[in-house]
């Protein structure tokens, strides 16, 4: 990782070819070709139900979780199909870390929280756990108010607590991507913010996908914009570009608020 | 309002606002039918628990004892006192050999003369009664004995029972000396013999003789007894004895002398006696001399009192290692505080009474304990108790026979008797032991509870051994790594499998189960062992399949392949096992002297314990079968209801599924899976059928799994058909009832207790 940044970022890290997804028979993606750029920050948008998620949880094969589903097309990180038999899929998803629509620690103390993915890794050194715990909170804005009670359920935080606990466990273990499914949606003004600046940080290092409905968000914080719309990619571009002068129609009464 | 114009009535009026009132009728109406049914729910169960307990409490009760009336006898000196078996007419012997009855309802007082057949009346020096019978032996001032038999008849008259006596004399038989007066004289009567041991003056030193008389056996049946032999037991007794006794079996005679010395004498067939003991009850006291002594019911305890007041009680028995029956110390009571005069044994149990210094005391000797006693402002010198153990008379120095009333039903019960270690007659040394009935009348019953919650605890060990692994791998394999089309399949199986009367389990192991172990058991190890190492190994070799085998088997349904390959080395490594058993269990065979695998034969030998058919491990294999249902749907929904969201959380730190399994699901759902084994044990705790069939409900105490047990749920199955209403058995079974359920009760308390701090632990968002 450390290599990555002195080598140039590479404009096509992600590329996402021809990618459809049914869960079930209900086809959820629709021929999505996009490539996403290397230590940049990507922002999807559109309107609810039309696949960012789907998309989103497909870049870490997430969505094999889910019963009954099947794919067409392919994604490839880093010159390497994900759906590559020999990939692990564990491994996969230890480059690629995510943070949910909905927090959701584990029913742990704050530490074991956020040095889960290194425990799991076999990682039980106790000065890197605790120089990661520290690390990983501070990144995540959260350190200052949980400091004194590192040893405290990580249930007895509050909501924008847990969410930026969730992100500091997803970088704990420093991946090469971070998947952020709106994760600022449940955060009050101020830690939305924090956490805009921590992506504005991290993507110095991380290449950041992100889902949001908050317009202002995307421009602040993204370099990138892709646009959904009923499981298609309508338009994907500088974020500049896409909210002062989209070429789509859609995308144009989407982000004015002019939609439906 | 203008804007509610073009809305209907119903959008606008007040009406709408209104509850109706069926609504409200309904929900007054059940809030009451709940709270109702509610409340009779918990008397009911309070009831029951209420009846429980009162069946139960009189097992603890002390005895109850209360002077009824007293009859003032004529001033004389009584030698013996007797009484029938209801306790309404008891005798008394005056020296001349006249009888003297005291009517208990009617308070009436009767000589009743004794025809002994000669003229002048025969001079008696010596009394003693067969407490069996209620002969009365009288031995005269010219060497000879008399035998009477009071012949008590019952009748009806007027609603009311009836007892009268008539007392008849058999004609006199010599005893020892010629000539020679009777000072002492013990009586003893088995079915086939007679002893009578008679002490008489011989010069300046005494002589004991004794009489052994047989029952001949005739064509008519049982015919007369007759002389058999007579010895002259003098020689085997050193010292002067003061006092004799005979039990009835009649086969040994019990001397004490005034060192307090007791001298066991035994029967060697017809050719005589020697002296098997010499023991001394008090010798460590500063008065060793024997104030009293007497059989207990059975004649195998005897009851000694010290001149001071101390109560011991020896019994016969045979001693560690030891082949001889002897006499050794099985009880101490307290003190009685003053010498005591007697001994009243009754013929029922092992109560007997001690009195002296104005105090009765009635103990009961199992059990050590006192179940009555009080202080008397008079000095108690003789008494008798009733056959029934209903009522006692009690004859003070002035001559007032006392009458007491008994109610005493569960004498040999007590703390004690259900939860204490017992020495019963018989045995070696004091123990844990359940018998409820046995073959003779002397037969007492032992009641402890210990070994019946032992073998609940060990068939429940078992079985929860047996089960738990299974059960929770299973849940947590078909919850996380099965596919969903056939986790489908399972739980509906595994649900029908929890709904399996547990008699059809109990027969199917006693059937079927149990002879296939018997003979199996070395094929079984083989599998018990071998299976989870193959099982492990297919796991090892699969994960380093290269994918290109691996891809066509989906995940979740890998057991397409496992499947095959486990059933395929199970009954492999069951059909190993005459190989197994021919060279890890060889034993030699009696019958031909060569060695040969036989695993049945190798446990008693190796590890000195028994080998049943019907054992701990039948029961705990179908036990396990019971619960292992109960405990995997259980855990297999406290595993399914983990929420997702922590599961992709765990999947996408990059966990495979067993770490996520082991590290995020087990415990987020630890308190679901606590709470399936407290209802697995709680279900082996009490499972009844299964235990009572494919065990041989043998009530010891080992851990040995290839011995039975027997359970509290099992023993009160088994014996309620033989308990009599209100008996102490009935009782004990009912306090049986009462531990088991403490016994849940306590494990579901402590393990709601633990499941709540677990629940609170990995409560989740
Ligand atoms: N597990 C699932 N099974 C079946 N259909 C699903 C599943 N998850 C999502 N879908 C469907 O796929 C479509 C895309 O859903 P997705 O969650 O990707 O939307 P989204 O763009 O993230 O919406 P939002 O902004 O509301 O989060 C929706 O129509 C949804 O109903
Ligand atoms: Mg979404």
């Amino acid at each position: 990782m450390t290599t990555n940044t002195l080598k140039q970022p590479r404009p096509d890290f992600i590329n996402i070819r021809d990618f459809s997804f049914f869960y079930g028979k209900k086809q959820a993606l629709f021929n999505i070709s996009m490539e996403i750029p290397e230590r940049q920050v990507t922002a999807f948008i559109g309107p609810s139900g039309c696949g960012k998620s789907t998309l989103l949880r497909n870049l870490n094969r997430m969505n094999d979780l889910i019963d009954d589903i099947h794919h067409e097309g392919d994604i490839v990180i880093h010159d390497k199909s994900i759906y590559d038999p020999h990939i692990e899929v564990i491994s996969l998803r230890k480059r690629v870390g995510m943070v949910f629509q909905k927090s959701n620690p584990f029913p742990k103390s704050i530490y074991e929280n956020v040095v889960y993915p290194l425990r799991v890794a076999g990682q039980n050194k106790k000065h890197i756990l605790d120089e990661t715990v520290e690390r990983s909170l501070r990144g995540a804005a959260l350190w200052d108010e949980v400091k004194d009670r590192l040893h405290e359920s990580a249930l007895s935080l509050s909501g924008g607590q847990m969410q930026r606990l969730c992100i500091a466990r997803a970088i704990a273990n420093r991946p090469e991507i971070l998947l952020m499914d709106e994760p600022c949606s449940a955060l009050d003004p101020i830690a939305t913010v924090k956490v805009e600046e921590l992506i504005r940080k991290l993507k110095e290092e991380f290449t950041i996908v992100i889902v949001t409905h908050n317009m202002q968000q995307a421009t602040r914080c993204s370099d990138r914009t892709a646009f959904f719309y009923l499981g298609k990619l309508i338009e994907f571009d500088i974020t500049q570009k896409i909210f002062s002068n989209p070429s789509s129609k859609q995308t144009e009464d989407y982000i004015t608020g002019r939609f439906g | 309002m203008p804007t509610h114009e073009n809305l209907p009535e119903h959008a606008t009026g007040q009406n709408r606002f209104r509850t109706a009132p069926a609504t409200l009728f309904m929900d007054r109406f059940m809030t009451v039918a709940i709270k109702a049914g509610g409340a009779l729910v918990i008397t009911s169960v309070l009831g029951i628990f209420v009846f429980i307990l009162l069946q139960i409490w009189p097992l603890f009760a002390p005895a109850s004892v209360v002077e009824a009336r007293n009859i003032q006898l004529p001033d004389n000196n009584y030698s013996i006192i007797g009484i029938d078996e209801w306790g309404a007419l008891p005798f008394l012997m005056e020296p001349d050999g006249k009888m003297l009855t005291a009517d208990f309802e009617t308070g009436e007082i009767r000589k009743i003369p004794i025809d002994f057949g000669e003229n002048p009346p025969p001079k008696f020096t010596a009394t003693t009664l067969n407490k069996r019978e209620q002969d009365i032996i009288l031995g005269t001032n010219d060497g000879r004995f008399f035998m009477v038999s009071p012949k008590y008849s019952s009748s009806e008259s007027d609603g009311r029972q009836l007892i009268t006596i008539n007392p008849k004399a058999s004609p006199a038989e010599p005893i020892g000396i010629p000539g020679q007066p009777v000072q002492t004289i013990a009586y003893g009567e088995s079915g086939s013999q007679k002893l009578v041991v008679a002490i008489q003056p011989d010069g300046d030193t005494n002589r004991i003789s004794a009489s052994l008389y047989k029952r001949k056996r005739s064509l008519m049946g049982a015919g007369k007894t007759a002389l058999a032999a007579s010895f002259d037991l003098t020689p085997l007794i050193p010292g002067t004895p003061s006092r004799i006794i005979v039990p009835g079996t009649a086969d040994s005679v019990i001397a004490t002398t005034a060192d307090g010395k007791v001298h066991y004498l035994v029967q060697n067939g017809d050719s005589g006696f020697s002296l098997a003991q010499t023991f001394s009850p008090f010798s460590d006291l500063e008065n060793p001399e024997i104030a009293t002594a007497a059989f207990l019911f059975g004649d195998v305890s005897i009851v000694f009192g010290s001149e001071s007041g101390a109560n011991r009680i020896f019994s016969l028995y045979y001693p560690e290692g030891g082949d001889k029956r002897l006499f050794g110390l099985t009880h101490e009571f307290p003190s009685l505080g003053a010498r005591p005069n007697f001994i009243a044994s009754t013929l029922r149990n092992k109560a007997f009474l001690l009195g002296g210094g104005n105090a009765l005391s009635l103990r009961y000797s199992t059990t050590d304990s006192i179940r009555w006693e009080q202080g008397v402002p008079y000095d108690p010198v003789n008494a008798v108790i009733s056959g029934k153990y209903q009522r006692m008379a009690v004859l003070d120095s002035e001559n007032k026979l006392h009458f007491f009333e008994i109610h005493d039903p569960h004498a040999d019960s007590g703390w004690k008797a259900l939860f204490g270690k017992v020495w019963y007659e018989g045995s070696s040394a004091p123990k844990w032991e359940w018998q409820s009935t046995g073959g003779s009348d002397d037969f007492e019953p032992k009641y402890s509870l210990i070994p019946l919650i032992f073998g609940t605890l060990k068939g429940t060990l078992y079985a929860m051994v047996f089960a738990v692994p299974i059960a929770l791998l299973a849940a947590l394999y078909t919850s996380q790594f099965l596919d969903p089309g056939s986790r489908a399949m399972i739980k509906p199986v595994m649900e029908i499998m929890a709904s399996l009367p547990s008699v059809v389990l109990g027969f199917l192991a006693a059937i079927y189960i149990a002879p296939l172990i018997e003979d199996e058991v070395p094929s079984l190890l083989l599998v018990a062992a071998g299976l989870p190492i193959i099982a492990a190994s297919i796991g090892f070799v699969w994960s380093r399949l290269p994918i290109e085998f691996r891809k066509f088997i989906p995940a979740g349904r890998e057991w397409i392949v496992f499947l095959p390959v486990l059933l395929g080395s199970g009954a492999f490594l069951w059909s190993l096992g005459p190989a197994f058993e021919a060279i890890a269990f060889a034993v030699t065979d009696p019958a031909t002297g060569q060695r040969v695998g036989d695993f049945r034969a190798w446990w008693p030998a190796a590890t000195g314990s028994t080998f049943d058919q019907r054992n701990s491990l039948v029961v705990g294999f179908m036990m396990g079968f019971a619960v292992i249902p109960i405990i995997f749907t259980i855990t297999e929904d406290a595993l399914s209801n983990v929420p997702k969201s922590l599961l992709t959380a765990s999947m996408a730190c990059g966990a495979s599924r067993w770490q996520t399994a082991l590290r995020i699901v087990l415990p987020t759902a630890s308190a679901g899976i606590f709470s399936a084994l407290m209802i697995g044990l709680g279900r082996a705790v009490g499972e009844t059928m299964i235990v009572v069939m494919a065990t041989g409900n043998t009530p010891i105490m080992e851990w040995n799994i290839f011995s039975g047990m027997r359970t509290l749920s099992a023993n009160i199955a088994v014996e309620l058909p033989e308990a009599p209403h209100h008996s102490t058995l009935y009782r004990t079974l009912f306090l049986g009832a009462m531990v088991l359920f403490l016994l849940t009760f306590a494990v579901n308390t402590v393990a709601e207790i633990l499941r709540q701090r677990l629940r609170e632990k990995f409560k989740t968002v």
